[in-house]
């Protein structure tokens, strides 16, 4: 938006700077323009030069920031609102609900909670401890405290954010007070969320007088760098290949992307965001069903910007709101929407309630394509300016209808070599090696051994000396092993000390990772107590929580401990953060 | 100067009597095959490793190492098998292998694709059905056959004894198998053990016995290194066996002083002597045979160059006391006698033709696989693998036989197939076989339907030929002593050898080379039409060709590549 130039035509500066001055100033708050006024004076004054008089500096208020995330992005909100809390002048300290000590939660008395939601409407791995804690009945009163939660979700999943919902009333439930109302963010949470940080940090404003003063003292330690690889980039395709082979029913693609130059700074446990492009046959069945296929503007936006797959309720809310059709709004008075969703899409709510549409109105019914995540599985000392990805085909049925999943069918049917994608990094600071002198264990099953290609590249290529030690695990050895010839490789050069294989279509006695994993229970536990860290990548819903009670059943075995007593001894790795998940 | 060993030798001799590194090799996890001595080694075990051939050229840009598997190939004697064990092998060969079951030209079965994971749980599994897989390849003595159509119950008793006998006294006395295979007690070393009658380093080279009974010469007795012919009465008695050595198909292309020879019959012996001679002629060729060249080591060499006489006289000496001249015997047919036959004993036996060997169930097809399993369900005989790649269900009251025409009815399993199918044989060769230089299970089927269409347009359709291919020249159909014998060369082409005697007796010449699927249905037809012309009443196929001066009678195994080519009469196409 624009806003009533500020500066003077008299002021020192060109054009274009005074242009861009004032759209900064202009948009900025009474507080911001103090900041400004003290921060140019402070500039000055450590530059030498003889200042202005700067008013006395106000000790700046406490705010607490409080993170539940799982793949970052609560967590990044949580750093901009630090920065914005911070321009306002805040003292903000950042907490990831993973170290949060819940009985301490009552001395802070402005707090801004971003969480996310996982699994079904279950809470980010990490923050599973405490978040039970401050459900539970230990948890402590919170009079006096006031606060504001911003949730972040998806409307693909049933239970849309439901943790941040359940977070918002138990706070009040405490004792605290709501600021501000909560807001529930879809996966183009960004604008939605920079907006509401702004509202929250006013209304958690302290009482104006205090921030009368004109000139705010600025702590210059804690400006921060702007975070590179923020946006997305264009990288070329440099090879497409299946893994599998012909004769397996799975499918599975390396895809080497180049980036010449602007590769993003990625490390060892990052993934990248793909940006996928719609499947040309379905854009043409959705145009068809809404009788549309004459507006080829639509149809651009539909294939490269919009999500035409998901079904959500606000989807059909709001279909049943512009066609005023019969059977979609007792679907949705009789409360049998969700129900009826279930395993269908966009496509399949625009044929069994047939009405013509306008375009905006099509448009309107989708959300923005939300990229797709996938961990990077190249190490750029080894590769250089490219990046790696694994990515398994998904292909199924429901509804009598062949469904193809979005990004990963984009990637494998119509992206080739020579071909270009955007993608942004998508950092994980969460999941990262240890000093190369630290052994590690490696369960990563499927395309779960994504990120363990690119430890096992960067240690080589920095020569660690710790020992490394991979559970790989797919359907069948001869056709689905993935980076055979790699593996093999590493184990002569040392860079992998030990391979571990379960193949659950080989014999009729279905082996899995968390088998092996337990056989070589003895060792395992050798390990961990020599430090190792454990690290599992891949399948959330049955493959972790199997692995994880694996590795319980280890320690009760080997140390002949309770159930209890071996549970807490892998919650005790959790909490050293030497039990590391990237599943999804 | 003496030649220097072959490398086999040596890796036997290091090998603790055939331990080297295979229990090391099973478990290393990143690859599915194993070290390259351990695969000479493992052959003695009974398998190969082996990989998916169609596969190789997709595997390094996906990644990935060959498509490495095992072959694994049982023992069984004389082919005899029960049907109990029969569905132990039908549940091994649908949970570990490629769902199928292999019938061999040597009366046993294979299963394929067996990946080195599940080695072990298999050779549990097999030894658990009461079988093994000891000595069914390696320089040892293989299985053994014994003549198989059992309408002579008296004579093939005693033909599946010798044969069950002699496999059992030859079988390598190594522990390894059980210690590698089914966990059995390490022998300290292993160093200590003693292989009476092999040693250290075994044999030369493969060593193959059979026992046949006239007038069937279906375990092509002719194509072995000993072999045993019974001798009967005129009460169909057994008097004693003739004893043929010396047989052998393997040669190699472009290389002259390799080839296959018919067994000489060296000589008569009393039924109580036949062990005695069977080991004193696997002594000598331990003894005699060539261990510093492979391709000239089996025993059809070592009698070519030492002579038949002085070769005997050794076994004589062997055994202690001379053996008598060999008693005079015919054979009618190299073939099995497909369909119901009963026995002196009244029970029935039905010959099951199955193409290639192959028990598969065929999507929409036959279901071979499935259909023996039903019938080995009800079954309350034996099961009987020919050397001709059939299988026969052996003794069946008279009261049980329709049941099993339904289950080979409802199942597609027949015992009628054209003249020319019946008589045909194709070895494995792709994808599996590491040899193979050209398709032959996979093709010969298709051949041999353009081959009968010709037949047919001749009025020739009932006529008995006998037809086999293989993929390269080592002969594991037995094509040298078929009427008709293809052999690969190369992708789609194939050498044509014709004049091979119908009982198995005589070597065939190479007729034509380099022939692709098209030419070899053109070269053949002309001399169909001939045939169909010009031959005499019950004169074969290869008869005819050599009467009529078409193709040269192959004398033995010194002229088979002598005065090769097309012959004689100029061959007019119009005909
Ligand atoms: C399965 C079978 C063919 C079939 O379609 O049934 C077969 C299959 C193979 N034969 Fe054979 N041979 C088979 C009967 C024969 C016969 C026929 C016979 O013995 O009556 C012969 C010709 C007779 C002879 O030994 O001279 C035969 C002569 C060979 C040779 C050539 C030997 C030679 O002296 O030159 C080789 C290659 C070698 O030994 O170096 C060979 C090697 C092989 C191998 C193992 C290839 C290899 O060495 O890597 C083949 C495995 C293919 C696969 O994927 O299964 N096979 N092989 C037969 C199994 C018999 C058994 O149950 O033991
Ligand atoms: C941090 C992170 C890292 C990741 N790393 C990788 C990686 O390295 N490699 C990789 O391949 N993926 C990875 N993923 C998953 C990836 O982001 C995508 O979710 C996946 O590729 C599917 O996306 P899509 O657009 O192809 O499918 P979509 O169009 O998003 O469809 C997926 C949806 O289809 C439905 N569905 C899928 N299968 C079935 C079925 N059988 N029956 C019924 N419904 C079904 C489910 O609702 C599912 O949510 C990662 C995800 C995260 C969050
Ligand atoms: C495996 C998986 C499960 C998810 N489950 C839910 C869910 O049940 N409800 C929901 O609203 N969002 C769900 N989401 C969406 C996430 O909450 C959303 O991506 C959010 O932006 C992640 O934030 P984070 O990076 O801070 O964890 C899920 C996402 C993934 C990958
Ligand atoms: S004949 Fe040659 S191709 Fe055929 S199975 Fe024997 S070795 Fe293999």
């Amino acid at each position: 938006m624009a806003f009533p130039a500020l500066l003077p035509l008299t002021a020192p500066f060109a054009e274009d700077e005074r242009a861009s001055l004032d759209r900064v100033l202009g948009g900025a708050n009474a507080v911001q323009r103090a900041w400004l006024a003290g921060f140019l004076a402070g500039v000055d004054a450590s530059a030498g030069q003889v200042a202005q008089p700067a008013a006395p500096p106000r000790a700046a208020e406490p705010l607490t920031i409080l993170f539940a995330s799982e793949s970052g992005n609560a967590e990044r909100l949580a750093q901009d609102a630090a920065k914005l809390a911070r321009k306002n002048g805040f003292k903000p300290t950042v907490i990831d609900f993973a170290d949060l000590d819940v009985a301490s939660l009552g001395q802070a008395k402005r707090l801004i909670v971003v969480a996310s939601t996982w699994g079904e409407g279950e809470p980010p791995g990490r923050a599973t401890k405490a978040y039970n804690a401050l459900m539970g009945d230990g948890a402590p009163r919170l009079d006096g405290v006031s606060f504001g939660v911003l949730a972040l979700g998806d409307t693909a999943y049933a239970e849309f954010c439901a943790v941040g919902r359940k977070l918002d009333e138990r706070l009040v439930a405490l004792g605290a007070t709501r600021a501000v109302p909560r807001v529930e963010c879809d996966l183009d949470f960004e604008a939605p969320a920079a907006t509401w940080l702004q509202g929250a940090v006013e209304a958690l404003q302290p009482p104006r007088e205090a921030a009368s003063g004109n000139v705010v003292a600025v702590n210059f330690a804690t400006r921060t760098a702007g975070e590179p690889g923020r946006d997305p980039v264009a990288a070329e395709v440099i090879e497409h290949v299946n893994l599998n082979s012909s004769r397996s029913d799975k499918e599975t693609i390396h895809l080497a992307l180049g980036f010449d130059g602007a590769v993003p700074p990625y490390e060892p446990g990052d993934a990248l965001d793909l940006y996928p492009e719609n499947d040309p046959a379905l854009v043409e069945t959705v145009l068809a069903a809404a009788r549309l296929t004459s507006e080829d503007d639509l149809r651009r936006t539909l294939t490269t910007a919009r999500d035409i797959t998901t079904l959500s309720l606000k989807t059909i809310e709001s279909y049943a709101a512009v066609t005023h059709h019969a059977g979609v709004r007792s679907l949705v008075v009789d409360g049998g929407a969700r129900a009826w969703s279930e395993g269908r899409q966009l496509v399949d709510l625009l044929e069994a309630f047939p009405a013509s549409l306008t375009a905006d109105q099509l448009r309107d019914l989708t959300r923005p394509l939300p990229p797709r995540a996938y961990s990077i599985a190249s190490s750029r000392k080894e590769v250089g300016d490219e990046a790696h990805l694994l990515v398994a085909a998904v292909r199924y049925e429901s509804h009598g209808r062949a469904r193809y999943g979005v990004a990963s069918t984009h990637v494998a049917d119509r992206l080739r070599a020579g071909a270009s994608v955007k993608a942004r990094l998508k950092a994980n600071r969460h999941f990262r090696l240890p000093d190369a002198a630290a052994d590690i264990i490696m369960v990563g099953p499927g395309t779960g051994v994504a990120p363990f290609r690119a430890f096992v590249q960067e240690r080589r290529a920095v020569g660690a000396t710790g020992r490394s030690w991979l559970f790989f695990g797919d359907r069948r050895y001869t056709h689905d092993f993935l980076y055979q010839l790699e593996w093999q490789d590493a184990l002569k050069d040392g860079s992998l000390s030990r391979l571990d294989l379960a193949f659950s279509r080989d014999a009729p006695e279905k082996t899995y990772v968390q088998h092996r994993l337990f056989e070589r229970r003895r060792e395992v536990v050798d390990w961990l107590e020599g430090g190792a860290r454990f690290y599992v990548c891949g399948d959330a819903k049955a493959m972790a929580k199997d692995v994880r009670a694996a590795l319980i059943d280890a320690f009760a075995d080997v140390k002949a401990l309770e159930p209890e007593a071996a549970e807490a001894a892998v919650a005790k790795l959790e909490a050293e953060k030497r039990y590391l998940q990237d599943v999804y | 100067m003496t030649k220097p060993l072959a490398r086999n030798e040596i890796i036997k001799e290091a090998s603790g009597h055939l331990r080297g590194t295979l229990a090391e090799g099973l478990t290393v996890a990143e690859t599915g095959a194993i070290a390259e001595d351990d695969q000479q080694l493992v052959k003695f075990h009974g398998m190969y490793l082996q990989d998916d051939r169609d596969l190789r050229p997709e595997r390094t840009r996906k990644r990935l190492e060959k498509a490495y598997s095992f072959m694994i190939r049982l023992r069984i004697p004389g082919g005899v098998c029960t049907p109990e064990q029969w569905l132990k092998l039908d549940r091994i060969a649908r949970d570990y292998a490629n769902g199928t079951l292999r019938l061999t030209t040597r009366q046993t079965f294979q299963f394929h694709g067996v990946i080195k994971s599940n080695l072990k749980t298999v050779m549990k599994a097999i030894d658990a059905a009461l079988l093994d897989t000891l000595a069914a390849c390696g320089d040892v003595n293989r299985n053994v056959l014994a003549a198989s159509n059992p309408h002579r119950s008296g004579a093939h008793k005693a033909a599946y004894d010798l044969a069950a006998a002699i496999s059992d006294h030859l079988l390598p006395r190594t522990s390894a198998y059980r210690e590698i295979w089914l966990d059995g007690e390490k022998v300290a070393g292993g160093e200590e053990e003693v292989e009476p009658v092999y040693g250290r380093t075994y044999l030369p080279r493969k060593f193959k016995a059979v026992v046949a009974v006239p007038p069937d010469n279906d375990v092509d007795v002719f194509a072995q290194d000993l072999g045993f012919v019974a001798v009967l009465d005129e009460r169909g008695e057994l008097q004693g066996w003739n004893v043929t050595v010396g047989g052998g198909m393997g040669m190699t292309h472009g290389e002259p002083d390799t080839y296959p020879r018919t067994a000489d019959v060296m000589a008569f012996c009393r039924p109580e002597d036949a062990l005695k001679v069977a080991e004193a002629v696997v002594t000598v060729q331990r003894d005699w045979g060539d261990r510093t060249n492979r391709k000239h080591a089996r025993l059809k060499y070592t009698i070519e160059d030492r002579g038949l006489s002085p070769f005997r006289a050794e076994v004589e000496r062997r055994i202690g006391k001379a053996l008598a001249d060999p008693k005079p015997v015919a054979f009618d047919s190299n073939g099995d006698r497909y369909g119901w036959v009963e026995g002196e004993d009244g029970k029935g036996h039905l010959t099951l033709f199955i193409e290639n060997g192959r028990l598969q169930d065929v999507p929409g097809g036959p279901q071979l696989l499935t259909g023996l399993r039903r019938i080995a369900e009800v079954h309350k005989g034996e099961f009987r693998a020919t050397a001709n790649q059939n299988v026969i269900v052996a003794n069946v009251a008279s009261e049980d036989r329709a049941a099993i025409d339904a289950l080979v009815a409802a199942h597609g399993l027949t015992s009628h197939a054209g003249a020319l199918r019946r008589n045909a044989m194709a070895c494995v060769a792709l994808p599996t076989c590491g040899l193979a230089l050209a398709e032959s299970e996979r093709y010969l089927p298709s051949l041999v339907t353009a081959l009968e269409e010709r037949l047919a347009a001749h009025g020739l359709a009932e006529d008995e030929i006998t037809i086999r291919m293989t993929g390269c020249p080592n002969g594991c159909a037995r094509p040298y002593i078929a009427e008709i014998g293809l052999v690969g060369k190369g992708p789609e082409r194939y050498n044509l050898y014709l004049g091979g005697g119908f009982d198995g007796s005589r070597l065939s010449k190479l007729y034509a080379e380099d022939l692709g699927p098209h030419a070899i249905v053109a070269t053949l037809d002309p001399l169909f039409a001939a045939y169909s012309r010009e031959r005499v009443p019950g004169e074969r196929f290869s008869t005819f060709l050599i009467r009529t001066g078409r193709v040269a009678a192959t004398a033995n195994g010194a002229d088979f590549h002598a005065r090769t080519g097309p012959l004689g009469p100029a061959l007019d196409p119009a005909a």
